[in-house]
């Protein structure tokens, strides 16, 4: 029997709650596979973008550590080819991709018929911004630490101090958390929970 | 749904953007923060007196576990992602002023029990305050907007006057 259209909202908050807890204890035993592929295509984009500074990204835990072509030396930094030389930065994953488990609390407390497909393409339009996420926060690591050799690189396009800096703060302190409502709300707007809302509340 | 996805995100950018101003953080954002911090402060102190703030920080007194509340721990984000929200709706700007006020005081309502939560978790478990701080909450937070949005969705849809005079 369908609930009362007031016990929708009731229903699904409940419901939010009591996924929560397990979609994010499940995700912390995943989530270094998860982002695996993600690790690698920012290794990619990375070490093509910036081939003169970047190195290699590579996955250590839920970590990715990227190691770059500079090394210090007397308080200088000076360029190097052994990939065990060169200066590292720490990026934690987590931090941009616990919008999984909040995407699938969301997703599996809401009333629907086809969970799984829509689970799949919700992760899929979730995934290129976990892939921005780590890459923004990449970029202001190679900022913060080498400041104008990394803003000045001859011949490569490289972003404003201001956009990386804003892209970063965006993409650690809303992205992670809107983005899974935003996919959340389009794939839920014909459910019985926001049907009824969005159709009474349109101009 | 177009013209409310270019409002939302033009709102959310603009405000985000002020917001990481120097001098925005200086004048509005910390002294926001402090005041959280002597408010979070004032409900602890009737039932455990070992704890002080100052400045943006809490602490156990003396010399004990301190936390500082930084940049996306005070709900500044959380509330501009609420209003970019409201403004983008269509309805009378009244409805929509109501709705920022209430939404932004469920919002710091509820931020001040994660701050107070995190507060005694890190006094007992370092690696839980990690994870119940950096994913928990702020999933918890948005979902505090979330559910203030839906709620005033639901209180358009039974002013239906309300939508039809929109002024956006």
């Amino acid at each position: 029997m369908p609930l009362p259209e007031r016990h929708h909202l009731l229903q699904f908050v409940l419901f939010v709650f009591v996924l929560l807890i397990p979609c994010f204890a499940l995700w912390s035993f995943l989530s270094a596979a998860l982002v695996t592929p993600v690790i690698g295509l920012a290794n990619l984009i990375l070490s093509h973008w910036f081939p003169d500074i970047v190195n290699v990204v590579y996955q250590q835990g839920a970590d990715a550590m990227l190691m770059t072509r500079l090394d210090e030396i007397d308080g200088q930094l000076v360029p190097t080819d052994v990939t065990d030389a060169g200066l590292g930065f720490k990026a934690n994953t987590r931090i941009v991709s616990y919008s999984i488990p909040f995407y699938a609390a969301l997703h599996f407390a809401t009333e629907k018929k086809d969970y799984l497909a829509n689970f799949f393409w919700g992760l899929l339009a979730i995934y290129p911004f976990i892939l921005l996420g780590l890459i923004s926060i990449c970029m202001k690591d190679l900022m913060v630490g080498f400041g104008t050799i990394f803003l000045d690189q001859a011949g490569v396009l490289v972003p404003g101090p201001g956009l990386i800096g804003i892209s970063y703060q965006l993409s650690v302190l809303i992205v992670p958390t809107l983005l899974p409502v935003a996919v959340w709300a389009w794939q839920s707007r014909d459910t019985p929970l926001l049907r009824s809302l969005l159709a009474a509340a349109s101009p | 749904m177009t013209r409310f996805v270019v409002i939302f995100l033009l709102v959310l950018v603009c405000l985000f953007t002020l917001e990481m101003q120097t001098g925005v953080q200086r004048e509005v954002i910390e002294p926001f923060t402090a005041v959280l911090a002597s408010i979070s402060a004032a409900i602890i102190q009737p039932f455990d007196d070992s704890v002080l703030s100052y400045g943006k920080v809490l602490q156990f007194t003396p010399g004990g576990f301190a936390v500082s509340i930084e940049a996306g721990c005070n709900g500044v984000e959380a509330s501009i992602v609420l209003i970019a929200a409201i403004l983008a709706y269509p309805a009378s700007w009244r409805a929509r002023g109501a709705a920022i006020a209430v939404g932004l005081l469920a919002v710091q309502l509820m931020n001040i029990l994660r701050i107070i939560s995190l507060f005694y978790l890190g006094n007992w478990n370092l690696d839980v305050f990690t994870w119940v701080h950096l994913y928990l909450w702020p999933a918890l937070i948005m979902l505090d907007v979330l559910v203030v949005f839906i709620v005033f969705l639901h209180y358009l849809s039974r002013q239906p006057g309300a939508s039809r005079h929109a002024a956006a």
